[in-house]
């Protein structure tokens, strides 16, 4: 019973803790190529049926979370990030806001999530973007994505139809770099 | 004295890894019943739900996409095959995706990949045949979900996008 008790215990907590099974590391963010896959481990599918059911295989869609900042630290509701990228290889991306157990954060202004399909490029050759993190009262109103009440959240970017080198080398190419410029 | 406690020690070590192995593969199962029974609130099988677009007050499930408008079918091929007839939205990121009950992607077809032409595919288990017309799309469990994901850039599409997907179809073949 101890046994049985004991192995049962060590893959729940296995499953709950961070990605640890044919993870891709790049600077702040983690991915997998596996996800949705019946190539997929036991481990793997399992942290993905909790933390991103439904999830697509790579061909279609690579998913990239960070909960930490380029320098390892963790992200928190109370400080203001600078998110600072250039063109993906992806017909679209996204980038969205998560508490820790993977749901949208209420907000006063409504807003979840920032992308390729609406933000504002920088007129930058070759072109940039940054797109800002930090409490509702933040000064920004455009590419802006509000922390609400948040004590720690994570970053979900999405990248649809990804190409090249991303979908090729998805843990050397450039991903967006996360930065602390403030905390309150 | 020792060798006493070979024979337990064995034991408990098969037992431990054992419950290991179980726990890692029945736990994708059950979080996949608790999405089905999420879903299918009503009860409905067989035919598309269209939902709301996430916000924090409308997440039926975990780590939604707030730019995607999402249709969910969950669908039970175990009196017969399943049919998934999907209208295309112009101009729009549109996919439809067919999870069995172990998580994993049975199909995923896209706009990119029908050229922009509707998708029709057939959801069939063990014994079962697809209709011709329809791709076939072989199940190893008898239950899962179809899920439509669509892109929209602005809210305010959602009105137009809505009603072409209402168009779209998952029934009993």
């Amino acid at each position: 019973m101890i046994g049985i008790i004991a192995g049962s215990s060590y893959a729940i907590s296995q499953v709950r803790g961070g990605f640890a099974d044919g993870t891709i590391r790049n600077g702040p963010w983690t991915s997998g190529k596996s996800f949705g896959s019946a190539d997929a481990s036991a481990l793997t599918r399992a942290k993905v049926a909790l933390s991103g059911l439904l999830a697509l295989p790579a061909k279609e869609a690579m998913y990239f979370t960070a909960s930490v900042d380029s320098e390892g630290r963790p992200l928190e509701g109370r400080c203001r990030y600078a998110l600072k990228g250039g063109a993906l290889e992806t017909r679209w991306w996204s980038l969205t806001l998560y508490d820790p157990k993977g749901y949208l954060v209420a907000n006063t202004r409504n807003l979840y999530s920032a992308g390729s399909a609406s933000i504002l490029m920088n007129e930058s050759m070759p072109p940039t973007w940054v797109v800002f993190v930090g409490p509702d009262n933040s000064v920004d109103t455009t590419n802006f994505i509000p922390t609400g009440g948040s004590k720690n959240f994570d970053l979900t970017l999405r990248t649809y139809h990804p190409a090249g080198a991303l979908f090729a080398t998805p843990g050397k190419v450039a991903l967006p770099s996360i930065t602390r410029e403030s905390c309150v | 004295m020792m060798q006493r406690w070979i024979f337990p020690i064995v034991v408990g070590g098969l037992l431990c890894a054992g419950a290991y192995q179980a726990t890692l593969i029945a736990t994708p199962f059950a979080l996949m019943r608790i999405a089905i029974n999420r879903l299918s609130t009503s009860g409905a099988v067989n035919e598309f739900s269209h939902g709301k677009m996430a916000t924090a007050a409308n997440q039926p499930i975990v780590r939604p996409s707030p730019d995607l408008a999402y249709s969910n079918c969950v669908f039970d091929v175990s009196k017969g095959p399943v049919l998934i007839d999907i209208a295309p939205v112009p101009n729009h990121y549109w996919s439809v995706s067919i999870f069995d009950a172990r998580t994993d992607v049975a199909a995923v077809r896209s706009d990119r990949d029908t050229g922009g032409k509707p998708a029709r595919l057939a959801l069939f288990g063990e014994g079962q045949t697809a209709p011709a017309g329809y791709e076939a799309v072989p199940l190893k469990h008898d239950r899962g979900i179809a899920l439509i994901r669509i892109l929209l850039a602005n809210p305010k599409e959602f009105a137009g996008v809505d009603a072409i997907r209402r168009q779209s179809s998952c029934k009993a073949g």
